[in-house]
């Protein structure tokens, strides 16, 4: 049974709460559908149960945050995967023992981002982790490994540095592959007053020094090594492009490497459902277009936050407020003119701090160089670059014909990890580069299913 | 559980089976935590003939799957680890260098 639905959200994290309290503010009947078996994203991920007094001061706003929208009058269905969305806002999403068919009235996408994959020679063993990982794992109490090398760019990576040398982990190394610092001089007049930021970052930065850590700036990974698991890996000093200076790589030992190359959206849904995309490097790749109230090409569908373009958390607060509002003015609740006026204006001045993030973390064209021949690019079907390369030489010159040849793309992550992997592979063989409307064609469901979910389902 | 750290004296355990064999985790682990806490960091053979564990962590990637309780493909990223949960691998029942596919999906 199709149920009608008023204001659908798709993700509780900061921009999902954010939106659904915001619309629920103007009067709408909300519900969020959330992944996870918590609300609160990726930022504001919960401690285990039992360790619920040991909650950090972020955890605790996490929880206030989707209380708030609780009290709103908002329901947060959790372990909630929404697998199927098309341009009419029908959406099929799955408990473990639920079904839910849904005619939104309005959707506001904010389904967040994942770490970017980079794959160079040895990523696929055993204890290569991306920071997101490791992450998950600190907040279980367990460390990833024991002697860790991480590598990449972007403050996160400080952060999880920091984690580790707290919970008495040994650092073989913390690389940054941007020189940061030199950097940073042209984004003074950004940086001015963002104290608070600041201060967190020299926080990390200290702690590094304190453990005397070895974090270098310029510096990233280039291959890892082990037999059946992480044993070590070689690192090289980097140029401006981000390819490896000869002469420069050195070899450390370590049995775990966590790899964090920044953010990219998760894109799936509003890819799946026909909304217009484009290609922003600096937005972490393919985002949806969107007006000035974050509605998708599609009526009465919004995105907001991470999942639309990288911006942090505070963006995404700021867009899933905007979101939020409009979504209920649209569907004929009062408007709420003065917050979201202010709104918009947060988010003007919350976008020269983006733009500077961006600038100062985005991995240059050597990263995405790194791989050799039997490197696994498609780790779900197991697609070497050679194999593409093969298919290039067949004529393959589209993603859509990569993927119909090697079946890249065609795995359980239905393409997320490989894709921007792949799109810059054909970048270089081609020496053009690759647009927006090129990119997999992806099409339910957006997670594997259990065939008999699929045969129960009129929609499909 | 040398790999745990921080975690209260009291804290609650479980037992549970990873092919067959018992082991501890803590309320709240995923399946993926509690074999990382045992130190075993690969638990699929994947279709290109390699040992895999974990990656993303969020549920994204699909590389960690396990069967648990008898279905299949799920992620250990995201399964609570629950008392007596019976997960398997598919270390030992897929071919080294086979595809473990004869047929294409779709």
């Amino acid at each position: 049974m199709l149920k009608e639905w008023e204001v659908v959200v798709v993700g509780a994290g900061a921009a999902g709460l954010s939106a659904a309290l915001a619309a629920a503010q103007s009067g709408a009947q909300v519900t969020v559908l959330d992944a996870y078996p918590a609300p609160g994203g990726q930022y504001y991920r919960q401690p285990p149960q039992y360790l619920q007094k040991h909650a950090t001061r972020r955890q605790r706003q996490g929880r206030q945050l989707w209380q708030q929208a609780q009290q709103a009058g908002v329901t947060i269905i959790n372990d909630c995967l929404v697998w199927y969305a098309d341009g009419e806002r029908q959406i099929i999403a799955r408990t473990a023992l639920d079904s839910y068919e849904v005619h939104a009235h309005a959707l506001i996408l904010a389904s967040g981002a994942y770490e970017r994959p980079v794959a160079f020679p040895g990523w696929t063993l055993p204890g290569v982790l991306m920071t997101s990982a490791a992450q998950t794992l600190l907040y279980q109490h367990i460390l990833p490994g024991k002697r860790v090398l991480l590598a990449g760019t972007g403050p996160l990576q400080l952060v999880v540095a920091k984690k580790l040398l707290d919970a008495g982990a040994e650092l073989a190394g913390v690389l940054e592959g941007n020189p940061v610092a030199r950097r940073a001089v042209r984004h003074i007049p950004a940086l001015w007053g963002q104290w608070e930021r600041i201060a967190e970052g020299l926080a990390s930065y200290l702690t590094m020094l304190w453990h005397q850590a070895p974090y270098r700036t310029g510096w990233g990974i280039v291959e890892a090594h082990g037999v059946s698991q992480v044993e070590g890996a070689t690192i090289a000093r980097l140029d401006d492009q981000w390819r490896p200076i000869p002469g420069s790589h050195q070899r450390v030992a370590c049995d775990t490497i966590c790899i964090g190359y920044g953010l990219i959206p998760f894109n799936s849904l509003s890819r799946q459902m026909g909304a217009e995309q484009s290609w922003n490097e600096a937005l972490g790749g393919i985002v949806p277009v969107r007006d000035d109230n974050l509605q998708t090409s599609i009526a009465g569908v919004y995105a907001a936050g991470d999942g639309a373009g990288i911006g942090g958390v505070r963006m995404s607060m700021i867009e899933g407020r905007i979101a939020g509002f409009c979504a209920a003015a649209g569907l004929g609740h009062a408007p709420q003119t003065l917050a979201l006026q202010q709104a918009k204006k947060q988010q003007k001045s919350e976008a020269v701090f983006q733009r500077l993030l961006m600038d100062l973390f985005t991995p240059g064209p050597g990263a995405y160089e790194l791989a050799s021949d039997e490197t696994l690019i498609c780790r779900c079907e197991g697609v070497t670059k050679r194999k593409l390369a093969q298919a290039v030489a067949h004529k393959a010159s589209t993603m859509m014909e990569l993927k119909s040849e090697t079946r890249c793309g065609m795995g359980e992550c239905q393409g997320r990890i490989c894709e921007q992997g792949v799109l810059h592979y054909l970048e270089q063989v081609s020496r053009q580069p690759v647009d927006a409307s090129s990119v997999y064609h992806l099409r339910p469901p957006v997670f594997p299913l259990p065939i008999d979910v699929l045969g129960r389902t009129p929609l499909v | 559980m040398t790999m745990r750290f921080g975690i209260p004296r009291q804290s609650p355990t479980m037992t549970f089976f990873v092919d067959g064999k018992a082991m501890t985790a803590f309320q709240g682990d995923t399946v993926a935590g509690a074999l990382f806490a045992a130190g075993i960091r690969a638990w699929r053979r994947a279709r290109s003939g390699e040992e895999r564990g974990l990656l993303c962590g969020i549920g994204i990637c699909f590389d960690c799957l396990v069967t648990v309780d008898g279905q299949s493909d799920q992620r250990a990223c995201q399964t609570l680890v629950e008392p007596g949960m019976l997960v398997e691998t598919n270390l030992i029942s897929i071919p080294v260098n086979g595809t473990g596919k004869d047929s294409p999906p779709c």
